[in-house]
């Protein structure tokens, strides 16, 4: 397989767009893409002050990367879980990615915000993900409010996206489905919200982080086998497989012609969000989730 | 044929695969579900193998 642009040996073959690129020809076309879901979505500007949440992963970690060469004003946010055998690596592989690629690095360590991830594990009895994910929304969203950014990017790709999608859809989750997308603006509280690696599948971005020479973090945190969306991942997958493009074209019909639809239900339906008595978060309940795990947290068995 | 598998950095040894698409098949693998490496180039499902090479897969799925 050749590259359709410079005729050299192809390194990465894109069945949803007909042809193989070699290594330069392949990120031209990363950064293209990435650039093009900024510019048609309106993400932000090269006047916006852009947080970026770092995992370690090689979503966020190329996501930082890129944005960087497109001469952004970013600076990464790492939340240290706490979670013994997985944190310590993750952690690592984000400092020296941004030591190396000189990116601002700011770290949160959830141990002295009194939520390590495999207490709150043990105290619990649900699955710790949505916990964790809860969480992390609610610290990255703080941390980007009370450091002056105003907008927080996340590494989510096309696969992340869709999958959630395939799964609000099977629920017929009216409210997710109205506020799912990669440009969620800025609400009282909370800091506007863009995933601009959404046109990009997990493929993509794996590939990008191998050409880029980022060295990410690829052992699984232990808890994700009860992570969400897995099995419809891979149900996704056999249908891009079979249909290449499926998955960016369900993805996008519904950013163009579905989700209006959600957004205007749910406006009618849900109820209002008031400042939490406890922190001043947005919640609907009494007392926002954080604050209500920490009284759990606080308390006897 | 010596394959490195990513991430349980565990050895499979294949049989007779000829392409990069015939070893994702025999690992079960779309090839949109891991990345194939061999000397440090990436490798597209249509490259010819050789017993010789020494290769890594390494999966994608982030599923966490
Ligand atoms: S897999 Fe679950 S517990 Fe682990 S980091 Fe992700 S959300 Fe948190
Ligand atoms: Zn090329
Ligand atoms: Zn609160």
């Amino acid at each position: 397989m050749k590259c359709p642009r410079c005729k050299t040996t192809a390194a990465v073959a894109l069945p949803s767009h007909n042809a193989g690129f070699c290594p330069e020809c392949f990120k031209v076309f990363f950064s293209r893409q990435v650039a093009k879901a900024i510019k048609e979505r309106q993400l932000f500007s090269k006047e916006d002050k852009i947080l970026i949440a770092l995992s370690g992963g090689k979503d966020s970690l190329a996501l930082a990367r890129e944005l960087q060469l497109q001469g952004y004003n970013t600076a990464g946010l790492h939340m240290d879980l706490a979670i013994p055998g997985s944190s310590d690596k993750a952690r690592d592989h984000v400092e020296r990615f941004c030591r190396d690629f000189g990116v601002d690095l700011h770290v949160l360590e959830m141990e002295k915000e009194g939520l390590p991830i495999p207490v709150v594990e043990k105290k619990f009895n649900r699955p710790v993900c949505s916990l964790c994910g809860r969480i992390k929304r609610y610290y990255f969203n703080k941390f980007a409010l009370d450091h002056g950014f105003n907008v927080l990017a996340t590494g989510h790709n096309l696969d992340d996206e869709a999958a959630r999608l395939f799964s609000n859809v099977m629920r017929w989750d009216v409210s997710h489905l109205g506020s799912q997308g990669p440009d969620l603006p800025a609400e009282q509280g909370f800091v506007r919200k863009v995933k601009p690696l959404y046109r990009l599948s997990e493929f993509e971005t794996a590939n990008y982080s191998f050409l880029a020479g980022i060295d990410y973090c690829y052992s699984p945190c232990p808890y994700s086998k009860g992570a969400s969306f897995t099995y419809y991942k891979t149900l996704l997958d056999e249908l891009e497989y079979e249909q290449p493009g499926r998955k960016i074209s369900f993805y996008e019909g519904f950013l163009n012609r579905g989700r209006q639809a959600f957004a205007r239900q749910d406006e009618q339906q849900g109820g209002k969000p008031r400042p939490c008595p406890g922190c001043g978060y947005p919640t609907t309940g009494e007392i926002c989730g954080i604050c209500r795990i920490r009284e759990i947290m606080g308390s006897k068995e | 044929m010596q394959i490195l598998i990513e991430p349980e950095n565990q050895w499979a040894d294949i049989d007779r695969a000829s392409t990069v698409l015939n070893l994702l098949k025999k690992l079960e693998l779309r090839p949109n579900q891991a990345v194939v490496i061999r000397n440090g180039e990436l490798l597209t499902p249509d490259r010819k193998i050789d017993p010789e090479d020494s290769i890594v897969v390494r999966k994608i799925a982030s599923r966490g």
